[in-house]
């Protein structure tokens, strides 16, 4: 079987170019970081497999955040697979550097250049026959988001016979400089003719001196290691046997020296200068060199990382070189910059429109197109499926457990959460508005200096909108971060952030109880966990996960046109992936709830629940839930069940009452009869508690996996004291008729505060004492 | 003097970096951030705090904190 992996900068079409070749619908997006781990799809084409492996996105082989690890970790591991460097011609330059790692490091691989079209709209050429001559490595044009998977274009990725003549590429490429041009084959056989003349070595030595004098780490070097006016000749000549090798490279193929410091003359002195101090393999250096550290001291990696600057320079240098031969770039054309910035930009402006779009797609989602596809919906399945099979059974069979399990444990638990599908496919358009125009990143940047003084850094916008739709999602893409407490951070107060899963409880039981003010509640219950999440962010930075660095580095990608058809595929990605969910978890697990709610202890049907197991042992740990008004079988049942997934606490909901529709259950709950005896007190606490109590079991597994089983637990137990908490706060508050004052009391408290920090900072008058203005 | 301290939009070039953790400077140069690259502040946020800045034909955003490490010059 073939391996194809796409490797590339973030954003350049990896995972559209993954979806065009194995026919995918993965999740693609216009802003930084959209893949945090690896998608394997396996294809059978024309009789052979192919695995494609497309990863998250990487500027470099020497790492910066969690996300690049993953992706330089399986590119050194899939030694024997083919790579696709997928580069964006608009920013050509930067992904380049990432090429010439790979050339360094020996790996096959070829370049497809994306985005062509919009880079010569805007008055830029690039000729690819002379980029592949002068690279050493195939390259073509392609458009990510058309291409077709054919033999020919198969055949030729995992074709090995891509390089070029490495001599070649020495002819064409005039980039050594002047301390470099000693290496230069000529110049090289003549040193080591006369290696052992002693004016030559010293005129080696003055060339390293003349580079010593080029950095500060070169005279430090200098200093410390070579002392060329003290050393005797032939301790000279011994210290730098290594030398002598290298020299040997160029007249003699036999050599140990790794070929591919041949195609990038740049290398070779830096080769050179880490052999003068240790004995190291050529292809250890060079590995050394992209940020792979195998088998080195701690002094060699200090050394050799003290070279980057100088290495990262010369290797800009070569691509400068390469490119201002085969790439025109019409002056002051910049990706990523758009006329609408002026207006995005805006703090104010960006802000307002964030709330104005997060208040519309509320309302449309959930009292507008919404409901309206949803009762379709539900009218549909019932008429085609449901009833169909309701009338069956009345016909062929008098067993009531029968008729019961279907109408009460399949039917119920079903169309309760299906009656949400829409709702959800919806939230999913409007995010992938906001990911495909590129607003996102715009957002990231307005944001920024805000989410900063909670500890967060502006990535953190990407992650909460992503818990929007899928708390598990957005953990996973807290990877998306440069330093290891950001990391834990942000996965950790994730959770706080109400998912899809959420929805249908709090339509649910907030129509149930506040009628015409549930769209408020419905915001309300965002903005509370919007507000956790940020004051939990703080609390933790504060404390335990102190920020050690929250440097944004964070790349502008292009406002785009919005793609209808992208749009269409991802909410019918997102309707199969729902529909799938319900199909398992939520109808299997319904199933075990309605079982366990309708059977005794002597194993025998029954219709009334307090006599069933799941009461018995609901009603064993109910008294915990006193204190914030759940102590009813019912609602505990629901919320313990709902740490499988959150879906499934609305369909326990309707098991416990026995109810086959979101009407019905709505109109279930408010009675003093209903088996889970809400008061409006207790729905607001239950609203509360839904929304902050835990995540679920697939969110643990990656917490887990991410950050570790310490702070899954941790994950657990601050989510569920918060949770209660409030809970408690809230319940109490209005049982006892204290909760408005007071809440009305917080909300001028906050609207103050922020009122004279906004004026403190904007009206500020330029001073010389504090710290800001002096350094400004 | 620092990148954060030029006027928007004007043209400026790189000199060096200084007082930076290692591993966000060998980033920024990673980035295209080296010796006479030219670059460009295009924009400060509410709190002058996160800059976005072009090189390379590329926008980034930068922290002042990391704008201060860059030494420029007019070009």
């Amino acid at each position: 079987m073939h391996k194809v992996l796409l490797i590339g900068n973030p954003n350049v079409g990896k995972s559209t170019l993954f979806n065009s070749l194995t026919k995918s619908h993965e999740h693609t997006g216009n802003f930084h970081g959209v893949t945090v781990e690896e998608k394997r799809k396996r294809i059978t084409f024309d009789g052979e497999q192919y695995e494609f492996v497309d990863l998250p996105g990487l500027y470099s082989l020497n790492t910066f955040s969690f996300e690049e690890e993953v992706s330089k970790n399986i590119i050194l591991k899939e030694q024997n697979s083919t790579k696709i460097l997928l580069a964006d011609a608009n920013s050509l330059k930067r992904n380049l550097y990432l090429s010439l790692q790979m050339s360094e490091l020996n790996l096959n691989y070829k370049i497809l250049i994306n985005n062509y079209d919009y880079f010569l709209h805007n008055g830029g050429k690039i000729n690819v026959e002379i980029l592949q001559q002068k690279l050493g490595v195939k390259v073509e044009i392609i458009n990510a988001k058309k291409i077709k998977l054919n033999k020919e274009l198969l055949k030729i990725y995992v074709d090995n016979s891509t390089k070029i003549s490495t001599n070649q590429i020495i002819l064409n490429n005039n980039l050594v400089d002047n301390s470099t041009k000693i290496f230069e084959n000529g110049q090289a056989e003549n040193l080591q003719k006369n290696f052992k003349n002693l004016k030559n070595e010293l005129k080696f030595a003055k060339n390293l001196q003349n580079l010593s004098e080029n950095s500060k780490f070169f005279k430090n070097f200098s200093k410390n290691n070579i002392n060329y006016e003290t050393k005797q000749n032939e301790n000279f000549i011994n210290k730098n046997n290594n030398l002598k090798n290298n020299f040997n490279f160029f007249g003699n193929e036999n050599s140990n020296k790794n070929n591919n410091a041949k195609n990038f003359p740049y290398l070779n002195k830096f080769i050179d200068i880490v052999k003068l101090k240790f004995n190291l393999a050529d292809e250890q250096i060079i590995f050394a060199f992209n940020g792979e550290f195998k088998n080195l001291t701690d002094e060699q990696i200090k050394f050799i990382r003290s070279l980057y600057p100088q290495i990262i320079k010369a290797r800009y240098k070569f691509l400068d070189n390469i490119l201002s031969d085969c790439m025109s770039v019409k002056k002051d054309f910049v990706y990523g910059s758009s006329r609408a910035d002026k207006l995005l930009l805006n703090p104010l402006f960006m802000f307002a429109a964030f709330l104005l779009f997060f208040f519309a797609s509320i309302y449309v989602i959930f009292f507008g197109l919404g409901p309206l596809i949803s009762d379709f919906l539900i009218a549909v399945f019932n008429a085609i499926i449901a009833k169909p099979i309701m009338n069956l059974l009345y016909l062929t069979t008098s067993n009531v457990w029968l008729i019961e399990f279907f109408s009460g444990g399949v039917f119920n638990s079903f169309t309760t959460v299906l009656a949400f599908l829409p709702q959800v496919c919806l939230l999913f358009v409007f995010l992938c508005i906001l990911e495909d125009s590129g607003i996102i990143s715009r957002m990231a940047y307005v944001f920024d200096d805000f989410l900063n003084k909670f500890g967060l850094n502006g990535k953190a916008v990407y992650i909460i909108l992503m818990g929007l739709g899928c708390n598990t999602m957005s953990t996973l893409a807290s990877r998306n971060t440069s330093n290891k407490n950001l990391k834990i951070k942000t996965a950790l107060v994730n959770p706080y952030i109400s998912c899809m899963a959420r929805l249908p409880v709090f339509v649910i039981v907030a129509s149930a109880f506040f009628g015409k003010l549930t769209y408020f509640v419905i915001v309300g219950l965002y903005l509370l966990g919007l507000i956790v999440a940020l004051v939990m962010a703080y609390i933790l930075n504060k404390t335990i996960l102190k920020n050690t660095d929250n440097s944004l580095l964070l790349e502008f990608p292009p406002i785009r046109n919005l793609d209808i058809k992208h749009i269409y595929q991802v909410g019918k990605t997102n309707a199969i992936d729902f529909t799938k969910r319900l199909f398992g978890v939520v109808l299997s697990v319904g199933v075990i709830v309605w079982i366990l709610s309708h059977t005794t202890f002597s194993f025998a049907y029954t219709q009334i629940m307090t006599d069933s197991i799941l009461f018995f042992f609901a009603d064993k740990i109910a008294f915990l839930f006193a204190p914030i008004g759940l102590n009813s079988a019912g609602i505990v049942c629901a919320l313990i069940v709902g740490i499988m997934a959150k879906e499934l606490i609305v369909s326990t909901l309707s098991i416990s009452n026995n109810v086959s529709s979101t009407s019905v259950l709505i109109a279930s709950l408010t009675l003093a009869s209903s088996v889970v005896n809400f008061s409006r007190a207790s729905a607001v606490s239950f609203l509360i508690f839904s929304l902050l109590y835990c995540p679920c079991i697939s969110n643990l597994a990656v917490l887990k996996k991410e950050v570790g089983t310490y702070y899954m637990w941790f994950a657990i137990i601050s989510q569920l004291t918060t949770a209660y908490l409030l809970s408690f706060v809230a319940f109490q508050g209005m049982t006892h008729g204290i909760i408005f004052p007071f809440v009305a009391i917080a909300v001028a408290v906050i609207i103050l505060i922020s009122a004279i920090y906004i004026i403190k900072k904007v009206k500020h008058p330029k001073c010389l004492t504090c710290k800001k203005c002096k350094r400004g | 003097m620092s990148l954060n301290e030029v006027k928007l939009n004007t043209p400026c070039l790189i000199k060096q970096i200084n007082n930076i953790d290692e591993k966000t400077k060998i980033r920024l140069m990673e980035l295209g951030i080296v010796e006479n690259t030219k670059i460009l502040v295009k924009a400060k946020s509410v709190f002058k705090k996160t800059l976005l800045v072009v090189f390379n034909n590329s926008c980034f955003t930068i922290k002042d904190d990391v704008a201060s490490a860059i030494v420029v010059n007019y070009a």
